[in-house]
């Protein structure tokens, strides 16, 4: 427990080399506001003053879990779909192959199209951002999924059967720890992709959110407040990514820090 | 009898790798299996090992259980070297506080220092990485255990430590063993009998009993055997032969 503590204060100090990052992006966000002006380009400090005044607003956190709750509910679809059919499929090279081109047909539609699609399945609402996220993502961890298991070190399952473990076991002990170290990456882009595609989603079908709020500023020719829904959007997406999904995956793959001489590791 | 495999034969891919293939272990014995590369030694030993069944022939087992030491260590990379250790005993059901008891008690019979068992493998050298190896399959309390070319990557010190190890631990717990090996000196040392495998075809080519048992013998007796076997018994004639080749 104390030991899990560390680690968790370890990966949190490591958060300033992630800051310095965030601030040289927000120093050439700067240079470029200087460079075309206000209309262009909102200051970083009148985006956030922005953020801040949209913030004070009784409808902002309505907003704000409008657009989060639809890109995790299609997040969580996509992630958990796409892993459980990705890690069917890993065990098999023909529906591996099988699979394969669908996932590029879909991967190749735009997103924008299925918009337009689960508009007239959906109407437009909640259902619509959902479903565009869940189509848009779940390619991706499919992928990652079917990397995986495919991947998988056979010697390590030889030896497992060699010791009497059944396939559950099997699975669990030797396939499970070596997939996620394909499925964060996966999750990671299945992430953004949801947040992505669920502001343009709700953009295009009216359905409210930070999407809706964006059309609004749009037609206000509002700069500096558009700007702010869009540092909020990544904001969030920087949130769950570094907030959740990272600190999990560094707890489950301790293994792979314990190779790597101290002063290296994150 | 422990282990018998009654006219065993298989082939990959219509390719024959072993053929007409009889052998028996007997309790407390270790039998060493020599050839040349490729000559399907590892086949039969994943066959007896009860990996893969045999296209034709069949596999007669005496007891409870057995385990397996391979050439790589085949560690669990995600678990540290004590959940290792306990590995074959989790799936027969073991809770994790005997686990962790029995692998104490092997960590010391297999010469591991108590700290490196919370060790995980990346962190360990190759041998204590097989020392591992070998510890995870005495846990289970084997009646047989079988050894893929299990020394093979160390170097010669450590090779002749492990072997001594194994000589040691089956005398004391009394499994008998399967020792699949291309050094004939090592297969002197630590076997009852060598059986010899044909170069190709897959069969075997014949059976050496080794004078006095497995931990008796001393240096210049195994390393004056294993000498006469190679250059004067031409049963051992094909085994390097193509080593030489290769």
């Amino acid at each position: 427990m104390v030991r899990a503590l560390g680690r968790l204060g370890r990966y949190a100090w490591s958060g300033w080399a992630g800051l310095t990052g965030l601030c040289c992006l927000a120093a050439a966000w700067q240079a470029g506001h200087e460079a075309y002006g206000s209309f262009i380009l909102p200051a970083p400090l009148d985006t956030a003053r922005a953020l801040a005044a949209l913030a004070a607003s009784p409808d902002f956190l309505r907003t704000a879990a409008e657009t989060t709750g639809r890109a995790l509910a299609g997040f969580a679809l996509a992630a958990l779909g796409g892993s459980l059919i990705g890690v069917l499929a890993g065990y098999s090279y023909a529906a591996i192959r099988a699979v394969k081109p669908i996932l590029t047909v879909i991967l190749g539609v735009p997103p924008i199209a299925w918009i337009v699609l689960a508009l007239i399945w959906f109407g437009s609402g909640g259902g619509t951002a959902i479903a565009t996220v869940l189509i848009a993502a779940l390619p991706i961890a499919f992928a990652g999924a079917v990397e995986g298991v495919a991947t998988r070190d056979r010697s390590l399952e030889a030896m497992a059967r060699a010791f009497g473990a059944g396939p559950l076991r099997r699975f669990r002990s030797v396939v499970l720890p070596h997939l996620v170290s394909h499925l964060f990456p996966a999750w990671t882009t299945t992430l953004g992709t949801a947040f992505k595609v669920a502001v343009m989603a709700e953009l295009l079908s009216n359905a409210g959110g930070i999407g809706g709020a964006l059309a609004v500023a749009r037609a206000n020719l509002d700069v500096a407040d558009a700007m702010a829904w869009v540092v909020l959007v990544v904001g969030l997406l920087l949130a769950f990514e570094y907030g959740v999904l990272h600190p999990v995956r560094e707890e489950l793959e301790r293994w792979r820090a314990a190779g790597v001489p101290w002063g290296v590791k994150r | 009898m422990k282990l018998a495999l009654e006219r065993v034969g298989h082939a990959f891919l219509g390719r024959t790798v072993l053929d007409d293939v009889s052998l028996a272990l007997d309790a407390h014995e270790t039998v060493a299996i020599v050839g040349p590369s490729g000559c399907g030694k590892t086949t039969l030993l994943a066959i007896a090992a009860g990996l893969f069944d045999p296209l034709s022939g069949r596999v007669r087992r005496a007891y409870a259980r057995h385990a397996a030491v391979f050439q790589e260590p085949r560690l669990l990379p995600w678990r540290t070297a004590r959940e290792n250790i306990g590995y074959g005993l989790e799936v027969r059901g073991v809770r994790r506080r005997e686990r962790h008891a029995i692998a104490g008690r092997l960590a010391e019979a297999v010469a591991l220092a108590p700290e490196d068992l919370d060790k995980f493998p990346v962190e360990l050298s190759g041998g204590m990485r097989q020392r591992v190896a070998f510890a995870r399959a005495l846990a289970i309390d084997p009646e047989v255990v079988f050894f893929d070319e299990p020394f093979t990557a160390l170097d010669v010190g450590l090779r002749r430590a492990l072997q001594d190890l194994v000589i040691g631990s089956a005398r004391e717990r009394g499994y008998a063993a399967l020792f699949v090996t291309h050094d004939l000196l090592e297969a002197v040392r630590v076997a009852h009998r060598v059986i010899v495998m044909a170069h190709r075809g897959g069969r075997l080519a014949g059976m050496r009993a080794v004078a006095e048992v497995p931990g008796a013998r001393d240096e210049r007796t195994i390393w004056q055997t294993a000498e006469a076997w190679r250059t004067g018994d031409p049963l051992f004639a094909h085994v390097f032969d193509v080593e030489g080749r290769a």
